[in-house]
């Protein structure tokens, strides 16, 4: 289903409610939680730890289904769809950058950054890949693999992967968690001069206040709500 | 994903080493029955050709008449080699004077083409050292049996007189193929050229002359052959084939090759296990990388077709290493067995090649397929929050996989759903009770524990927390234990019982017709030259007539089992003795006492049996024209395999004694001492000797190749058990280690976490070399008596052996198997798990 107009936001979230079992009964994570953001548009999503940010991430991006409640990204309900179509929608429209890197340890620098394209087929990974292995400053490290890298080297890799997808969301889940302040800065500059240049719409969970207010826009969440 | 995606990825996880494990168990279960396969199929060749041998051709027809000439022409049209054979006794003469020496022979004429198959052995002198020829006598020559040389004074190169033909001595004859029948009824061989037979004038209407026409080419020709005469070949014609020749190798060969088999079965089972655990960990260490692939953008179906891909690259490349290594190995054991074997084995069938391949595919599908499946669930929230169920697969997916791929390749190999579901209820038995068995070791060493220093409180502590995957792995390095134990416990017994059938210093020759007044000089000869010092045994035919006052033949037909065998009419060697003969072991009844003048016999049990005879039966005889009537007081049983002088009938010296018998004994010979026979027989013309060496060489020759196959296999199921032991350690041991880094972590010394980890591994191997034990006494037990027909016999080695093969292999393997990550930072342990 697709609504078709050009002011919908390109990733929308309708009263959210996730709950899990546990032995004391059902634990509420996320309560009634909407959220909505724009193209090209830049949130900042913080909170204490246990306040439900990783949760509504993982929502959001289409990795898990809330216990109710609909997310529609880029004109798609993918609350709707099954885990086989998500899939496809996150090769399609969605970019990730982890706060442990999640690069895949047996492939090199540049197989990891063409990784996504090849899931999806596309016959450029290769030049795609190396371009922005170049423009994340790598190109000499292209066929390292991750443990011959430094935790900046490797979230630099692992935004390189985010944006050779060419993605229209780009959630980032503590991108600088890992790394000394000063590599983190760095990191955090090129992740955002990337979003602005490719004009894609970034989710940004964090802890930190300063990284926040370069977003435009924070959202905070209080056990499991957005706070007012 | 693209294949050439998975290819990569192949590739890479092969670089990391993550599918080494896996590859090295599909190459061991490929390899290991491969090569049992191609060499059973090899051995089985071998030994059909050496079946063959005993007959001299492929198949034989034989009769009391000529062969007709049909037959000849048949099967020359079907392309089949064919010779000539006749035999008849007749009574050779050392010169052609009256009072020249003279013997019976049984004579052999031979065609140009004889044997067919196997070779005939021939000596320059009478007892000497022999070799094979590929001739045959010439005509106007003769090739007589050693003993006929000291008999009648002769030397190669005399003439002697066959009938009307003079022909000159030109070689000793050895051995035939096809002497076949019992040794005992044949006098000395005269093996001559068919051509001579008519000069001879021997063969006259009603003489004893057997016709044979020895055939030889494919099974397919044969069977036309067959087919196409059939009609004409009863009542007086018989068609021989192999099956029909000496059968007594046949058992032990049969053993043997179920032996191989269940051998490789368990090779290919713990091959398979070590697929199992190799899989699992393979699965678990990508459910974080699966978890990204899903993020960016895999699909469920890309995930399972992807690793569905990399395992068929595994089993294609473990396959194709497998085929090469089972052909290398079955190269090397032909090789390694050459003597053995004949110069020339036909090609293996491809059908080892095709069990091998496909019990590669079953054993990855059966063993592999479950957790690499279950990938196919993983979260891809696992990547952002690490608390998420990876969703591992089914126990009851998994074991049922499992169960079905090993019971599936169980009865193909078998055969047999019955013996198969047995070993299903055996198995499943045995994994219980090792459990169980692991579970209280486990509650007991950390009772123990507690009071012990702390490298082994923190082991057993360890061992006794992760009960589950402890008591798991205990049965698996016990069932992998007690299997090899089985095996070698087994293959002691196999040797045991061949080595005690055929000792090295078995009889191998006999001495008979002794007359009376020869026995005190033959048996001081036989003292002196031999290690004989037994005694002669009197020995005398005679056939029953009559039992409890019935006619034989109507007492026969009321009271026989079993349609096959001699007659019970049928004349006998009859012997009488005061003792009961060494090697016989009483049934029923009582044995004589010395000296009795009461005329009782004793019967071999399975005789008893067959003719429906008993304690107290009433048996008259006719020994000599003279009737003799005897009661039977005891039955007894036989070792028919001594190569001692064996009875069916012993009478007591009561009813015998009176009797003018010949007397005849067994001895042991070496080769070198041989020439003494020549002695024996020129100073005692008149006594018969038969050597039965040369069979017993075959026999060992035989059961030596089996014994190295058994060796072979043996190796092959260490190998395959050694990797379930080094799968096992590697998918525990992150978990170990994680634990053991914290400790480090908190102040414990590299030199405790080694000690720590030595010590468990060393624990779960005693424990897991106990449960082996109590499995193998057990099973071995079970296989002795019912399989072996041995006694019963425990092993007191094995109870302290089993536990410290299990401590030692455990340790050793688990020490180096964590020494590098012991040795490397805490810090980086912990970040790397």
């Amino acid at each position: 289903m697709n609504d078709g107009s050009a002011e919908s936001p390109i990733l929308r979230a309708r009263a959210i409610n996730k709950t899990v079992p546990t032995a004391e009964g059902d634990l509420c994570i996320l309560d009634d939680v909407d959220f909505e953001a724009a193209a090209g548009e830049s949130v900042a999503v913080v909170g204490a730890s246990g306040s439900g940010k990783t949760t509504m991430l993982g929502i959001l991006a289409g990795l898990d289904l809330p216990s109710a409640g609909d997310v529609w990204l880029d004109g798609e309900e993918i609350t709707a769809l099954s885990e086989e179509q998500r899939a496809r929608v996150r090769g399609r429209c969605i970019g990730f950058v982890f706060q442990t890197f999640q690069l895949i340890e047996s492939l090199s620098a540049l197989e990891n950054v063409m990784l996504p394209s090849e899931l999806r087929g596309d016959a450029a990974a290769r030049d795609d890949a190396l371009q922005f292995l170049t423009r994340v400053g790598l190109a000499e490290r292209v066929t390292h693999y991750p443990r011959e890298l430094s935790g900046g080297e490797q979230q630099r890799v692992a935004i390189a992967r985010a944006f050779a997808s060419r993605p229209k969301v780009l959630f980032a889940d503590e991108p600088t968690g890992n790394l000394d302040t000063a590599t983190g800065a760095r990191v955090i500059d090129l992740l955002f001069d990337l979003n602005v240049e490719s004009g894609a719409t970034l989710v940004l969970v964090t802890h930190d206040a300063a990284l926040a207010d370069r977003c435009n826009r924070i959202v905070t969440l209080e056990a499991g709500r957005i706070a007012a | 994903m693209t294949p050439r995606m998975v290819l990569r990825l192949a590739v890479r996880d092969w670089r990391a080493g993550e599918l080494r494990l896996l590859l090295a168990a599909v190459v061991v279960a490929v390899g290991t029955v491969t090569a049992i396969g191609l060499f059973v199929d090899r051995l089985r060749e071998a030994l059909l050709s050496e079946s063959t041998t005993f007959l001299g051709a492929d198949r034989v027809i034989g009769s009391t008449r000529p062969i007709p000439e049909d037959f000849r022409d048949a099967a020359r049209r079907l392309g089949l080699a064919q010779t000539d054979v006749i035999t008849f006794p007749s009574m050779l003469f050392a010169d052609e004077s009256t009072d020249a020496r003279s013997q019976l022979v049984s004579v052999k004429a031979v065609g140009d083409r004889y044997p067919l198959r196997g070779v005939l052995r021939v000596a320059g002198e009478p007892f000497g050292p022999a070799g094979v020829t590929d001739a045959v006598p010439a005509p106007g020559e003769v090739w007589l049996d050693s003993r006929l040389f000291p008999a009648l004074d002769l030397a190669v190169g005399d003439t002697v007189a066959l009938g009307y033909a003079r022909l000159e001595i030109a070689r000793v004859l050895v051995g035939e193929p096809d002497r076949g029948g019992s040794v005992f009824d044949l006098g000395p061989r005269l093996l001559m050229h068919i051509d001579d037979v008519p000069e001879t004038r021997v063969i006259q209407p009603g003489s004893r002359v057997g016709y044979r026409l020895l055939l030889a080419g494919d099974d397919g020709s044969l069977a036309e052959l067959r087919a196409a005469i059939e009609p004409d070949l009863a009542p007086n014609y018989r068609w021989r084939g192999i099956a029909d020749a000496n059968p007594t190798i046949g058992e032990a060969l049969d053993r043997a090759e179920s032996f191989l088999l269940l051998g490789g079965l368990l090779a290919v089972l713990l091959a398979g296990v070590a697929v199992a655990l190799g899989a699992h960990r393979y699965a678990r260490r990508h459910y974080d990388h699966v978890g990204v692939l899903k993020t960016l953008g895999a699909t469920p179906s890309d995930v399972q077709w992807g690793y569905l891909g990399i395992l068929s690259v595994v089993g294609g490349a473990g396959v194709v290493t497998g085929l090469v290594l089972g052909g290398l190995v079955h190269q090397g054991i032909v090789a390694a067995l050459a003597a053995y074997l004949p110069a020339s084995l036909p090609l293996p069938s491809p059908r080892p090649l095709a069990l091998g391949a496909v019990t590669g595919f079953v054993c990855l599908l059966a063993f592999a397929l479950p957790p690499l499946l279950a990938l196919r669930g993983v979260s891809p929230m696992r990547v952002i929050r690490r608390d998420v169920h990876a969703g591992a697969a089914s126990q009851a997916f998994t074991y049922g996989s499992a169960a079905i791929g090993g019971l599936g390749l169980l009865v193909w190999y078998s055969g047999d759903v019955f013996l198969t579901l047995w070993a299903l209820v055996g198995g499943v038995g045995v994994c219980g009770a090792f459990a169980v068995l692991a579970l209280a070791l486990l509650r007991g060493g950390r009772v123990v524990g507690m009071q012990a220093g702390s490298a082994w409180r923190l082991a057993l502590a360890g061992l006794q927390r992760r009960y589950r995957e402890n008591v798991a792995q205990i049965t698996i390095f016990g069932i992998a234990i007690m299997l090899l134990l089985i095996l070698l416990l087994i293959r002691t017994a196999l040797l045991d019982e061949w080595r005690a059938q055929l000792p090295e210093d078995a009889p191998n020759h006999f001495v008979m017709n002794v007359a009376d007044d020869e026995v005190e000089a033959v048996q001081a000869l036989l003292a002196t030259h031999t290690d004989y010092d037994g005694h002669l045994f009197p020995m005398i035919r005679g056939r029953v007539m009559s039992v409890n006052g019935e006619a034989a033949e109507s007492w026969a037909e009321t009271h026989r089992r079993g349609p096959d065998g001699p007659r019970l009419r049928s004349e006998r060697n009859l012997t009488w003795s005061d003792t009961l003969p060494d090697n016989n072991v009483l049934v029923e009844g009582a044995w004589w006492p010395e000296g009795t003048d009461e005329a009782l016999i004793s019967l071999e049990d399975e005789y008893a049996a067959r003719f429906g005879l008993g304690i107290g039966d009433e048996l008259a005889f006719d020994i000599g024209g003279l009737p003799v009537t005897a009661r039977v007081a005891n039955t007894r049983r036989v070792e028919w395999d001594s190569l001692q002088p064996n009875f069916f009938l012993i009478f007591s010296g009561g009813a015998l004694r009176d009797f003018a018998t010949t007397h005849m004994t067994s001895f042991h010979l070496d080769a070198e001492a041989k020439p003494f026979l020549n002695r024996l027989l020129s100073e005692h013309p008149t006594i018969t000797v038969i050597e039965v060496d040369e069979i017993i060489r075959q026999v060992r020759s035989i059961v030596g190749r089996v014994t190295q196959a058994i060796e072979l296999v043996l190796g092959l199921v260490l190998g395959a058990g050694a990797l379930v032991l080094v799968a096992s350690i590697q998918a525990s041991h992150e978990a170990r280690l994680k634990e053991h880094a914290l400790v480090r972590a908190l102040g414990g010394t590299m030199r405790l976490i080694a000690g720590a980890l030595t010590a468990e591994f060393a624990v779960l191997g005693a424990f897991a070399g106990v449960v082996a034990v109590v499995g193998a006494e057990l099973t071995v037990t079970v296989l002795r008596s019912q399989v072996f027909e041995l006694g019963y016999e425990l092993h007191p080695w094995l109870w302290l052996a089993g536990p410290a093969i299990g401590a030692v292999l455990i340790a050793l393997i688990g020490y180096l198997g964590t020494r590098k990550l012991v040795e490397s930072p805490p810090v980086l342990v912990l970040r790397e798990l």
